[in-house]
């Protein structure tokens, strides 16, 4: 069976990739497909929490995160940044990775996916 | 080895639409049989919108398309979702909708995600083109 990561980058209120990148992931994982997340760039937005965006805005993603490990998503990535590191208002669930960490986690999976 | 290509990027905001189609010719004159299917996903499912006009000094590609899936027998499949979401719904999801129009095109079908699932487990590599 193919492990699958998942590369979110782009931004959850500027265009649906986000959305649809999620919905891939949760439909692979209603498969019983490994899959994982991770994070970068604008799509680090999605971890804030206390969103609150209205209908025009789009959709509450942030909300789905908690719902991953349902679907067993058990390991949502970033890269380890002093910002990210520091700020107290953003979601528990996500593992850090150090620079090297980050760079070889790519190749560790049969077929990454960008959205 | 055959290959699936995962299509998502718009065929008016990137070339990836463009980029999977030369591939899969290239592909096609070397190993005949190569490509299981392609699933388009994201703004890529607008191009099985059949009432699209390009301008005549501009490719058709969506009737590029059709003519390589007829050529090589290859499966156009589009995210269902993706696609009623973006106007391009057959028959069957517009009787759903109660409209009166359908703007899927020819050679195109919807699928769920699933189908993805299926083309993953059942060819050597998938490819994105975005």
């Amino acid at each position: 069976m193919k492990h699958t990561l998942i590369h979110l980058n782009s931004s959850p209120y500027s265009g649906l990739a986000c959305k649809e990148g999620l919905d891939l992931a949760l439909v692979f994982a209603t498969f019983e497909q490994p899959v994982d997340l991770c994070l970068s760039g604008p799509a680090l937005s999605l971890l804030t929490l206390n969103q609150n965006p209205t209908i025009e805005q789009g959709k509450n993603l942030h909300k789905l995160l908690a719902g991953l490990e349902f679907y067993d998503i058990e390991n949502v990535f970033i890269e380890r940044r002093h910002t990210w590191q520091e700020a107290d208002n953003i979601w528990q669930g996500v593992q850090s990775l150090d620079t090297e960490q980050w760079q070889s986690m790519f190749s560790q999976y049969q077929q990454v996916f960008r959205f | 080895m055959q290959y699936t290509l995962l299509v998502t990027g718009s065929p008016y905001q990137s070339k990836a639409c463009h980029t999977a189609l030369r591939f899969i010719q290239a592909a096609m004159k070397k190993h005949p049989n190569s490509i299981r299917g392609v699933f388009f996903y994201e703004d890529a499912v607008l191009i099985g919108n059949q009432i699209t006009q390009p301008p005549r000094d501009e490719i058709n590609l969506t009737k590029a398309w059709q003519a390589l899936a007829i050529e090589h027998d290859i499966p156009l499949y589009l995210c269902i979702a993706a696609a009623v979401r973006r106007g391009i719904l057959n028959e069957d999801e517009s009787r759903r909708y109660e409209l009166e129009q359908h703007s899927l095109a020819e050679h195109f079908q919807l699928e769920g995600l699933g189908t993805l699932v299926d083309l993953m487990n059942s060819t050597n590599k998938i490819i994105q083109f975005r």
